[in-house]
């Protein structure tokens, strides 16, 4: 865990408070296409925030204009206590941001990347021998990057967002196209930074990792928050839990589904008390279940 | 701390210019060329017109002619046969043209009898040529029998306009040495733009913006080390091709003007492609006007208005009265602040098509 340039690990310094970030009644339109339309969420920090919607729902608009990339066209955007509008650099001092598109430059060394990197953010003091290594990228860091694997370039890119120590992490679909080796380490990195305090804003639209990295997930569609809500909740208010039966009648096998509301307990007693029991599965809503009851249509 | 984006960036991408074989290949296979035509090119000016001619029995005729035409730019080489005199201007090494006169010609022309004579030229002679050398046999002919038509002449008073350097004609080197520079300048405008539009493509600029560094840090990095490459580059020329042995100041502030020019269209071209075919097509764009005034050094003569407003005409024609002719700030001053316009204009250009996509990204 430690990686900073005197090897100890820091704690996220957050004068605002409980709050790492927050946004209000966002909206961004080209043209005529409205792409978010009215984005309002709270990020507190150590906690790892799920912007889960398929692809041109507003999602990278959203993080480009919590990036400072892209000034709002209404509403406002705080960071750590500070506004957008009138501290970017402050604030951009203080965020670390992964990009959809592997945006490295593949001639230079891996090293040489974060280097660059670090004196943009006038971090002289960063051990990128240990930075490297956290990423397990230790052994190529002086290779060039044009002779990484995919999974390298991904890892690499989460390493140039953690140079400066952010307190907000910022994620646009980190493991998106990568191998599970890959993607599982990506994820072990999220959550040591959570760990350490770090407030993390994460898009995707995979749905298990939203639903295994996230302590809430915000579903966006159409450039608006559907639902926002702990996984849990949101499985349990708006999935549906049942209960498959199997029995064997007759020679053959026959399967039972009993949704679990109120009056389930009867049914399920009925089933299980009854001869040829085989098995019993209990099956819960998946976040992309749920997704569909809110949106009316798939996560792709 | 402003100061660090922007090194940081200046930095990174000299380093990626270092790092690209081509355009690393292109640099010094350039220089050297450019200095070797130099060099091989000759070093003075011959002026003169070669003339053959073939005069049976008239030498000592040709002799007194000889000396008054070459006052006029024209060399008289004397043949003794029709048929090596044909042979040479067809060959086109020793004579351009010829006057072949018959053995009768001296005779028949004293006693008043027609006679003829022959104007030798290849294809590719102009005709004005063929006006003047049938001039010179009438003349001839005149002088030969002695008479004068019944005119007199009046008389004709010569008067050059502008600049008069009918007696100051440049060597191939000296006209090509302002063509060099500017190739040497303009090719490093198609290496800056290859630079920028591959941070635009990669999106690397995204994560450049997404830290402390602004827009500004990133027009400001590039203009300096576009800029730095090509004047660096052209001093380098310069000083190999013994340019800089006068007006040394002048000069250099020429060049940095040239670097500062040539950045501000790298720029242009560099925000509008966004790939290799892309750059070069948007290079070649800006390149081709951007050369033309340094090939209109190479003529004599005042060039044509849409040459003189084009970008780089101050530059070339700076150059070429300087290294060419020895004038100084008092003669090229006023090309000196048509080129620090275009300088304004090019990098103000540059920076709006730059800062507005980068933006778009």
């Amino acid at each position: 865990m430690a990686w900073g340039g005197c090897g100890v690990q820091t704690e996220v310094m957050n004068p605002a408070g409980d709050l790492a970030l927050r946004a209000s009644d966002l909206r961004y339109a080209y043209g005529d296409r409205v792409a978010v339309d009215g984005v309002s969420f709270e990020l507190a920090p150590g906690e790892v925030l799920g912007l889960l919607g398929p692809n041109g729902a507003g999602k990278s608009t959203t993080i480009k204009m919590l990036i400072g990339l892209l000034p709002p066209q209404a509403g406002s955007i705080e960071v750590l206590g500070m506004a957008m509008t009138e501290h970017r650099s402050a604030i951009q001092a203080r965020l670390g941001v992964v990009f959809e598109e592997k945006n490295l430059y593949p001639t230079l060394s891996g090293r040489e990347n974060l280097a660059f990197f670090a004196r943009l953010f006038a971090r002289r003091d960063v051990d990128l021998d240990a930075l490297l290594e956290r990423v397990g990228l230790a052994t190529r860091g002086r290779d060039r990057v044009s002779g990484y694997s995919k999974g390298m370039r991904q890892r690499l890119t989460v390493a140039r967002a953690l140079l400066n120590r952010p307190d907000v992490l910022v994620l646009d679909e980190p493991t998106d196209g990568l191998d599970p080796v890959s993607a599982r380490s990506i994820r072990g990195l999220i959550r040591e930074e959570a760990e350490r305090g770090v407030a993390v804003l994460l898009t995707t639209h995979d749905m298990y990792e939203a639903d295994g990295l996230s302590d809430r997930v915000a579903f966006i569609d159409e450039g608006r928050i559907l639902a926002l809500d702990t996984p849990e909740q949101l499985k349990l208010r708006h999935g549906q839990r049942t209960v498959r039966v199997r029995r064997r009648v007759d020679g053959q096998v026959e399967e039972s589904v009993v949704t679990l509301d109120d009056d389930a307990g009867d049914r399920l007693r009925e089933l299980v008390a009854a001869e040829g029991l085989l098995t019993i599965h209990t099956e819960e809503a998946t976040l992309e279940d749920v997704f569909v009851a809110f949106a009316g249509r798939r996560l792709e | 701390m402003a100061s660090h984006p922007v090194t940081a960036i200046i930095a990174k991408d000299l380093r990626l210019f270092l790092r690209d074989r081509f355009y690393a290949f292109i640099t010094v296979l350039g220089l050297g060329f450019y200095v070797l035509v130099f060099w091989l090119l000759p070093a003075t000016a011959d002026p003169s017109i070669p003339i053959g001619l073939h005069l049976p029995g008239g030498e000592a005729l040709l002799a007194e002619a000889l000396e008054d035409e070459a006052d006029q730019g024209i060399e008289v080489v004397v043949f003794t046969s029709s048929q090596e005199l044909e042979a040479a201007v067809l060959a086109g090494d020793e004579v351009v043209a010829g006057l072949d006169f018959p053995p009768e010609f001296l005779a028949a022309t004293a006693s008043g009898t027609p006679t003829s004579a022959r104007v030798l030229l290849t294809g590719e002679a102009p005709t004005v040529l063929s006006d003047a050398l049938s001039a010179v046999v009438a003349e001839l002919a005149l002088a030969i029998a002695g008479q004068q038509p019944p005119v007199t002449f009046p008389e004709v008073e010569e008067l050059v306009l502008g600049v008069d350097r009918a007696d100051q004609v440049l060597s191939w080197r000296e006209q090509l040495r302002p063509l060099l520079l500017l190739i040497v300048l303009l090719v490093e405008m198609f290496a800056l733009a290859s630079l920028v539009a591959t941070e635009i493509s990669q999106r690397t600029i995204t994560a450049i913006l997404a830290t402390p560094a602004r827009v500004r840090d990133v027009l400001a990095a590039k203009t300096l080390l576009g800029t730095a490459l090509a004047f660096s580059q052209a001093v380098v020329l310069a000083a190999v091709t013994a340019t800089l042995t006068r007006q040394v100041v002048l000069l250099l502030v020429v060049l940095l003007l040239g670097a500062v020019l040539v950045t501000g269209f790298g720029l242009v071209a560099g925000s509008l492609g966004q790939d290799f075919i892309a750059i070069v097509f948007w290079s070649m764009v800006l390149f081709v006007p951007l050369v033309v005034p340094a090939f209109a050094m190479l003529f004599p003569g005042t060039p044509a208005l849409w040459i003189r407003v084009l970008p780089t005409y101050g530059l070339a024609e700076t150059l070429v009265r300087v290294t060419g002719y020895g004038e100084g700030w008092t003669q090229v001053w006023p090309e000196l602040a048509l080129l620090s316009a275009w300088c304004v204009a090019a990098s103000l250009l540059g920076a709006v098509v730059l800062g507005r996509r980068v933006v778009l990204v």
